[in-house]
């Protein structure tokens, strides 16, 4: 039998009342792969990732975890997770934190725990043992987090929006640790609305939409998925862009006109009958392109389809 | 000694107002209250009696001051987030609840002792060895019912509201509870409320202890009513609000 795959999510359905948050999502993660989840805030990532950790009960679906379930998983030290709203006790030393963290991962087994100065180096938390946590920068508390998500050296790591409260730098020195994590065999999984981040880290991309996958793949194939070609222009607001053939997606800023296109050929000709294009630029979807038209699809579909 | 047990008894230790609070201050209102009152005594019988009585007035004092302050606290861990964090990690829920019940259960000691300390060697409180050992015993475990009140409150309450309520709790179960001063010295209608609360029935206990030698039946079985109401309420809050607060 094969070993269980690090994630495997079957219709997951979450609703706070009347709202969706996540609408009958299934997803398979083999264990070693870095997964990014893109999405808009409010397409169900967080809520996604609150699920796999158990922390919230799902309306319907299955959640395993390393193929138990995903409170289980938590229990057994097989989870290392990085929160949007976690958060870090006061009146506590940073040491301290992560000594009783690491003892929890101990007893429940999980005997790997990374050794204390490879630890402090990889999360970035050189000199910050001894300090009190309320003494702490909004960038060292998220490191502080990551050290907390990795102690236990947890087969599967669980990261929601990691980045969010970090600079440049921190954000370069922190995917240098990921993919160092992935290449020991980790499997990372990570939510983010950075698509440079995805882009740069990610083996495979997971698109969420209105609580739904919209996309997954490598991203290449999903920027490939969406026609793969993005046409600018400078038009006035005069110039009408509703019927061009083959547009998945169209976003003016100023009078720049951008559209996402399925097949360039079609759309260029129909915009060149209709009118000049000044300023004319083609070139290969960005993964950021690529979302954009994919989420924008997904809006529309949802508009006309009845739930 | 279990980590968490151990983490949790470290953090509220080192908090300065706690320490003060329930301990430093119990210990000086025992020395002024005795002072003033029960110097203007000439029988030493009845100054005697007055010391004894401010002193386990004050033991209750610090040990509700000391289970509320202690317990309470579970309403920061939610508001910080370290709840939630907690939660991915593999120590388990129950455990994180329990520890702050047997935190809170373990901090009453200190106020109870010190106070008792403070009235044998200061103020002359004079009692058998098996009254001492009764009495400390007594108000320890009646202060269970504290711990209850400062869980449901915690769990009930936000991080703001929670702070100002452990101030304000205190204040009243002490002044209208009579433990500051006699509920006798409690004009009628107040003092109809003094006996609905728990802080009268629980430095009852304490009195009947030094008077009688053994609790009053009344006050056992006020305490023991008290505790389990608010522990079935604190229970019933749980469920229905988790121990982390749900967002995303």
């Amino acid at each position: 039998m094969p070993p269980a795959p690090a994630l495997d999510i079957r219709g997951l359905t979450v609703r706070y009342g009347d709202a969706v948050a996540v609408d009958d999502l299934s997803l398979t993660i083999p264990r070693g792969q870095t997964v990014a989840l893109l999405g808009p805030n409010g397409a169900g990532k967080s809520t996604t990732v609150n699920a796999v950790l158990g922390l919230l009960n799902p309306t319907a679906g299955e959640v395993e975890v390393l193929g138990r379930k995903p409170q289980d998983a938590v229990r057994a030290g097989s989870v290392g997770a990085m929160l949007q709203h976690g958060g870090l006790p006061t009146e506590a030393r940073v040491g301290e934190v992560i000594d009783l963290v690491r003892r929890s991962f101990d007893r429940a087994g999980q005997t790997t725990a990374w050794p204390l100065e490879d630890l402090v180096a990889t999360a970035g938390i050189d000199g910050l043992l001894g300090r009190p946590v309320d003494a702490l920068s909004g960038g060292q508390r998220q490191r502080v987090l990551l050290a907390l998500a990795l102690v236990g050296a947890p087969p599967l790591l669980l990261l929601d929006e990691p980045t969010s409260a970090m600079d440049v730098e921190g954000r370069r020195a922190f995917w240098t640790t990921m993919r160092g994590l992935a290449a020991r065999g980790h499997t990372v999984v990570f939510a983010t609305h950075h698509l440079d981040e995805a882009d740069a880290v990610a083996d495979r991309v997971v698109v969420v939409a209105g609580g739904r996958v919209v996309a997954d793949g490598t991203t290449a194939e999903v920027k490939a998925g969406v026609g793969g070609r993005t046409i600018s222009f400078t038009a006035g607001p005069e110039r009408r862009l509703d019927d061009v053939p083959a547009v998945t997606a169209v976003t003016r800023q100023g009078s720049t006109v951008t559209l996402a296109t399925a097949d360039a050929d079609t759309t260029l000709r129909a915009l060149l009958a209709d009118g000049g294009l000044p300023d004319l630029e083609v070139r290969g979807a960005t993964l950021e392109d690529a979302v954009i038209s994919l989420i924008a699809a997904r809006r529309q579909t949802s508009i006309g389809a009845p739930r | 000694m279990n980590p968490l047990f151990a983490f949790q008894l470290r953090r509220v230790a080192r908090n300065k107002q706690f320490v003060f609070f329930t301990v430093l201050l119990p210990a000086l209102f025992t020395i002024f209250l005795t002072k003033i009152i029960g110097g203007q005594m000439s029988v030493a019988a009845e100054r005697q009696e007055v010391s004894a009585s401010i002193m386990v007035s004050m033991m209750a004092y610090g040990a509700i001051g000391a289970a509320l302050g202690a317990t309470i606290r579970i309403s920061f861990d939610r508001a910080s987030g370290w709840l939630r964090q907690l939660r991915v990690t593999p120590v388990p829920q129950t455990q994180v609840f329990a520890v702050d019940v047997a935190v809170g259960v373990l901090l009453t000691l200190p106020s109870i002792l010190v106070v008792a300390l403070v009235g044998r060697l200061i103020n002359g409180v004079e009692l058998g060895v098996a009254t001492w050992v009764t009495l400390i015993a007594v108000l320890w475990a009646g202060s269970a019912a504290f711990v209850a009140l400062g869980i449901l409150v915690g769990l009930s309450l936000d991080e703001k509201a929670a702070g100002g309520a452990i101030g304000i709790l205190g204040v009243v179960l002490a002044a209208l509870g009579g433990l500051w001063w006699p509920v006798e010295m409690l004009p009628g209608a107040m003092r109809g409320l003094a006996y609905a609360l728990p802080s009268y029935w629980y430095a009852e206990l304490g009195r009947g202890v030094v008077f009688d030698g053994f609790p009053g039946p009344a006050g056992v079985l006020a305490i023991a009513a008290y505790t389990a109401a608010f522990g079935a309420l604190a229970v019933l809050v749980a469920r229905r609000r988790p121990l982390y607060a749900v967002a995303g």
